[in-house]
């Protein structure tokens, strides 16, 4: 093993996560994520026992999880697994495909809420433009947040993982964080908030 | 005090004001321009050219007169609406647009020059001499125009954006509206319903009109507890939805803290982008006036606006409570106002009706067949001339009310350029086919107006829009409403020979229309530009049907001939707080930092923006005071040791599949297919039309895998290029594409100590020369097992390596390499002394890549290779293009010590600098540390042949020139033995 020492994608040792009223906001820095794209004509694996999901969606297993990105391509999650070679275990359950390592390509911050969808559904609708009626737990989409692309994907109902581009994580903190803080500020007028 | 009984002010909650530094006190519920009604207080402004005394002449938000700057320091905010302006205790305005104190403003002067300021007052005057346009006109003019002013202080305000999704989106909260959003709330649809103003009820609050036989805001009190009840129905007041955008988007500002004194931590407005299926425009009417002579004195004002300060605020928009009210009215709607009026106990002297046969409602005075042909008072209306039957008498009055029937607000409607049709009937515009699709206009908007008209068309259009989106909504139980049919005629001015105003906002009379028709500027769009009509805060709200009108009658055409003003967003002003979205300095855009920035921050780098990336440009030492300093002992000790650079903003793309190298052959000009495992290759993209596009170099991985680099700048463009191949150009290829940019932190190790640094941190690799040459690529590990990738490859022209680790192992390498290298003199090195290496070893770059140049100008012809078609390929060998001589050369300053300016043209010494003997241009230039001169790289025609020449580069517009000598691009070992030793 190696001794070098990590550091997190806002340049921290250990990795931040912060209240803001209902929600708590994560920076999770043990996602590894490696991209799987399926040779011409072939068919789509299992890895992991992951039933690879449709347009729009995404689902998890245990520790596994994966999120369709485009025409036979999805993005393959595992948690704990960021400082392994994850992408060298992706290949070995789907071999003879394209596998590409992508973990530190990304910063995921997992957004929970304590008090069910509201806060989530409220964050939502600050940061990005999807319609939070249609979008329930194992949705997933890109989509813009300000002015970056990202992957947005509802875990459940009271949480969601959002996934940028790892150069831009102070950026993406920022809006997350900015936002948070003023729902909870507006906490109160925001029992009325449908 | 002219406050008169009832209305919807709460006389529990006083809040005292100022207004010109004079304390006033008003009610919570009052607008700005209703408190300083209730005050007796009728001057409120100046006009725009004339700085004529105005007053309020509205109720709403398209007031042309009453603006006025709003709170004090960073808050100030000029040209706001008083009539939409929610009264806050403590609230400040003062007055705009004048010299002086408002009552005695010294540009009142402009009046008496009217005769000069007419239509087309700039085009005529100031044409000559041409020279005193820009040094004295147009700062004159810059000077005077203009309303308010701004405190030039930041913004101290939060603002937000936000996103919606509906079924249906509800555009105005009145009769129309409440009955559309009930409908399709009880439906069980999702449903916004937004209104501009903080209360829902629109002309329910202002009319006096039961509904089944109790007040109107009992009943929208009622509709409005109901859809709060319902969690499927969002109740947005003080919201504008100021535009319709494409694919059904509908841009709203909602003014969450505007009424606040101090937001205290929230936000001040939040922009929202509402995308619904459907929507339902019930945004109402605008009243319009009948210009007449000396119409634009404050205390006269839209009858409506009269009904709505009478009703909704109780207030008599007079000076003083015992002053007479007189209404000019085409039709029986401004006998509305005198009846609401004397029903609230304020004096009425009568209605002044041109029609011969006037109905009489009430117990008033009517002067059928007459007009108002005059007024009188200098700062408030005091009398009127009223003329009938070619008789004129004077009354004193100390207010009126002018109704010249009631366009609908088509605004919206007519984005997407929408067109409105006329419709006789009710002589207004009524929106038209063609506007945004799924925007159906209901009540008022749609010139249904009578109160009974407007609940049960809200309730049939949202039935028929939730129809169109497979939503089944029933109808609802309306409440009885009046519904009488208000008569009127065309009568679109009174004639006469003074000024009587038409747009009060520009200060644009009937005369203007009438030259504008004189001079020829007869179409609609010559006539706004020509006049200025509509233009400003209010774009002619309360003026363009009326322009239209006068000019159609000058022109003997129909209204509808003559045309109609289509509206842009947005509906009213937004500020560009809110659509900036709240994140200002640093956080305006986003930033990228490299995996070592914090590091390099903690070196005490100077950072330097690279498109979104922040890089480090240099790293100053103690006792460096200047940053060539710097920039050369970096430069310096890449060349004689060993440095370390930051090169992780390469686009990095991980081309893999069967068809990889195919698809990279068809990509890059140059062979990349026959590039052996093992090995990169450099690589130079070409765009469609032939020319350079970027460069980077290709590695190959392993057999069906390869990663292809990009520059900074075009990391993103390339890269979606190249799915653009691979999806659109040859589904084909069995090949697929991903970013790998973020991913790996890249370390460019340079130096003739580079191999002995790198030798120390990789696990037992051989890094020899013989077993890893020049444009040889591996997967290895580093320091104790950590994946790796080493690529030799050099931009220096050194002995030279690429080092990518995952990412958050980036800082740590570097740290380790700094730690290893410090016996070599290892020196870590910013995009500065990069770009100077590169120019010294006559590397392209982005200032050579700047898409005008082509392979072969850059040297690089024999690159596009002929054995196989790529993109650009064909294009390149096209007649015009294939033929540029231009080549890149070194430049040397023949004179020691000089600085060539980049961007300089190059020219044969002696000859006539001009376009014709335009030789080429300078790229880029820098100081060579290496070579103790300055240096620059350049294109010049026939370049290659012209080693030795002196020439000149010069910068004709400054009238600045030097002579230079063409020599090599390859200013440090030009045969290339040290990148292969």
């Amino acid at each position: 093993m190696t001794d070098l020492m990590p550091i997190t994608v806002l340049g921290n040792t250990a990795a931040l996560a912060e209240t803001f009223g209902a929600l708590i906001i994560r920076e999770n820095a043990g996602l590894a994520l490696a991209s799987l794209a399926l040779r011409k004509g072939q068919a789509a694996p299992s890895p992991f026992g992951l039933a690879l999901p449709g347009v729009g969606r995404a689902i998890t297993k245990d520790e596994y999880g994966a999120f369709w990105t485009g025409l036979d391509q999805w993005m393959i999650e595992a948690e704990g697994k960021a400082e392994a070679d994850f992408a060298a275990s992706l290949r070995a359950e789907a071999p003879g495909q394209s596998v590409t390592e992508q973990t530190d390509g990304w910063v995921a911050f997992d957004i929970t809420s304590d008090q069910g969808a509201a806060p989530i559904e409220m964050l939502m609708r600050k940061l990005v433009n999807i319609d939070t009626r249609s979008f329930d737990a194992g949705s997933a989409a890109r989509t813009l947040l300000g002015h970056l692309g990202v992957f947005v994907i509802r875990r459940s109902e009271d949480r969601l993982t959002v996934i940028g581009m790892r150069s831009v994580a102070g950026t993406i903190w920022h809006d997350l964080s900015v936002t948070a803080r003023r729902l909870e500020r507006q906490s109160v007028a925001a029992v009325s908030d449908r | 005090m002219t406050r008169l009984s009832g209305g919807l002010i709460d006389r529990d909650t006083p809040l005292d004001f100022t207004f010109n530094g004079k304390n006033y006190q008003g009610f919570k519920g009052d607008t700005l321009a209703s408190a300083l009604l209730a005050n007796g207080v009728q001057l409120m402004g100046r006009s725009f050219k004339y700085h004529r005394p105005r007053g309020v002449f509205s109720a709403g938000s398209e007031e042309p007169n009453a603006l006025v700057e709003l709170r004090e320091g960073a808050r100030q905010e000029p040209n706001t609406r008083a009539t939409v302006a929610e009264l806050f205790e403590g609230l400040s305005a003062r007055s705009q647009n004048h010299m002086g104190s408002l009552e005695r403003d010294l540009l009142g002067i402009n009046d008496l020059f009217a005769p000069f300021f007419a239509a087309g007052f700039y085009y005529k005057t100031f044409m000559w001499p041409k020279a005193f346009w820009e040094k004295l006109y147009e700062p004159t003019i810059r000077r005077a125009a203009g309303l308010g002013s701004l405190s030039m202080l930041p913004d101290p305000d939060d603002y937000d954006k936000g996103f919606l999704h509906c079924d249906l989106l509800v555009i105005g909260g009145g009769a129309a509206g409440l009955a559309a959003a009930l409908t399709a709330g009880r439906a069980g649809a999702d449903v916004v319903l937004a209104d501009e103003d903080f209360q829902l009820g629109g002309r329910l609050l202002a009319e006096s009109h039961r509904l089944d036989g109790a007040e109107a805001t009992v009943w929208a009190a009622a509709v409005q507890a109901e859809l709060a009840s319902l969690s499927n129905v969002r109740i947005m007041p003080r919201t504008t939805v100021f535009g319709v955008y494409d694919h059904g988007v509908y841009g709203a500002v909602e003014r969450v803290a505007d009424h606040l004194a101090d937001p205290g931590g929230n936000v001040r407005q939040t922009l929202w982008r509402i995308t619904a299926k459907r929507a339902v425009l019930a945004a109402g009417a605008t009243e319009r006036h009948i210009p007449f002579a000396d119409n634009d004195r404050p205390g006269i004002m839209l009858a409506g606006a009269m009904r709505a300060y009478a009703n909704r605020w109780a207030v008599a928009p007079v000076k003083r409570g015992e002053d007479p009210i007189a209404i000019f009215t085409n039709g029986d709607d401004g006998h509305r106002t005198a009846l609401d009026l004397m029903a609230k106990g304020a004096k009425v002297l009568g209605v002044v009706d041109p029609r011969p046969d006037a109905p009489r409602f009430g117990d008033y005075e009517l002067f059928a067949g007459a007009t108002v042909t005059g007024t009188k008072g200098r700062l408030g209306l005091r009398s009127i001339q009223i003329t009938r039957d070619g008789r004129s008498e004077w009354h004193p009055v100390g207010a009126l009310g002018v109704a010249g029937g009631w366009n609908p607000n088509v605004h919206l409607a007519s984005h997407h350029r929408g067109r409105p049709v006329w419709n006789e009937g009710i002589l207004a515009f009524v929106p038209g086919q063609g506007g945004p699709k799924g925007l159906h206009p209901a009540g008022a908007a749609a010139g249904k107006g009578a109160t009974a008209q407007a609940l049960s068309d809200g309730m049939g259009v949202a039935i028929a829009a939730l129809g169109e989106i497979g939503i089944k909504a029933r109808e609802i139980t309306l409440p009885e409403a009046e519904d009488r049919d208000q008569k009127q005629v065309a009568f679109w001015h009174v004639p006469g020979k003074k000024r009587a105003w038409v747009d009060f906002q520009n200060d644009v009379t009937v005369k203007d229309i009438a030259l504008a028709h004189k001079e020829n500027m007869r179409p609609v769009e010559h006539l706004k530009r020509w006049t200025t009509l509509g233009m400003a805060t209010d774009q002619g709200k309360t003026a363009n049907i009326s322009a239209l009108a006068v000019m159609a009658e000058l022109t003997g055409k129909s209204i509808p001939e003559t045309g109609t003003t289509i509206f842009r967003p947005p509906y009213t002003g937004v500020s560009l707080s809110v659509l900036g979205g709240g994140d200002t300095g640093p956080d305006f855009r986003p930033r990228r930092l490299t995996p070592t920035h914090g590091w390099a921050d903690a070196q005490g780098a100077v950072f330097v923006e690279a498109g979104q990336w922040m890089r480090a440009q240099y790293f100053p030492r103690p006792g460096e005071t200047h940053w060539r300093q710097t920039v050369d002992r970096e430069v310096l000790a890449v060349r004689a040791g060993v440095g370390l650079c930051d090169v992780t903003t390469l686009g990095k793309v991980d081309v893999q599949g069967a068809d990889a190298g195919e698809l990279l052959n068809r990509v890059y000009a140059n062979m990349m297919g026959t590039l052996k495992v093992g090995k990169v290759r450099y690589g130079l993209m070409l765009r469609e039309d032939g020319h350079a596009y970027d460069d980077g170099t290709c590695a190959r991985l392993g057999e069906d895998h390869y990663v292809v680099t990009t520059t900074t700048a075009n990391a993103g463009l390339v890269y979606s290029r190249m799915e653009f191949a691979r999806q659109c150009l040859w589904p084909d290829l069995d090949v697929q594409l991903i970013s790998t940019t973020d991913a790996w932190a890249q370390i460019a190790v340079a130096g003739p100590k580079s191999r002995a640094l790198l030798s120390r941190v990789v696990d037992d690799f051989e890094i020899s020369n013989d077993a890893f040459p020049f444009m040889s690529c591996a997967e290895l590990t580093v320091c104790g097992g950590l994946r790796a990738r080493l690529f030799r490859i050099s931009f220096s022209g050194e002995l030279a390596y690429e080092i990518a680790v995952p990412a958050r192992f980036g800082q740590a390498l570097m740290e380790r390499l700094m730690e290893k290298g410090a016996d070599l003199g290892v020196t870590p090195y910013g995009t500065e002394a990069l770009s100077v290496l590169r120019i010294e070893k006559g590397h392209a770059a982005g200032a050579e890549l700047n898409g005008q140049t082509t392979a072969a100008m850059l040297g690089l012809g024999r690159m596009v290779s002929q054995k196989k078609d790529s993109i650009g390929a064909v294009m390149s060998r096209r007649e015009g293009l294939a033929q540029d001589t231009r080549r890149l050369v070194g430049l040397k300053p023949v004179a020691a010590g000089k600085q060539i300016m980049a961007g300089s043209h190059l020219f044969a010494q002696g000859a006539v600098q001009n376009m014709e003997t335009d030789q080429g241009w300078v790229t880029s230039s820098c100081y060579s540390p290496h070579l103790q001169s300055h240096i620059a790289l350049g294109f010049l025609e026939d370049g290659d042949a012209r080693m030795g020449e002196v020439i000149v580069a010069a910068n004709p517009v400054e009238g600045e020139e030097m002579k230079v000598e063409v020599v090599s691009a390859h200013f440090v070992d030009p045969e290339g033995g040290r990148l292969r030793d």
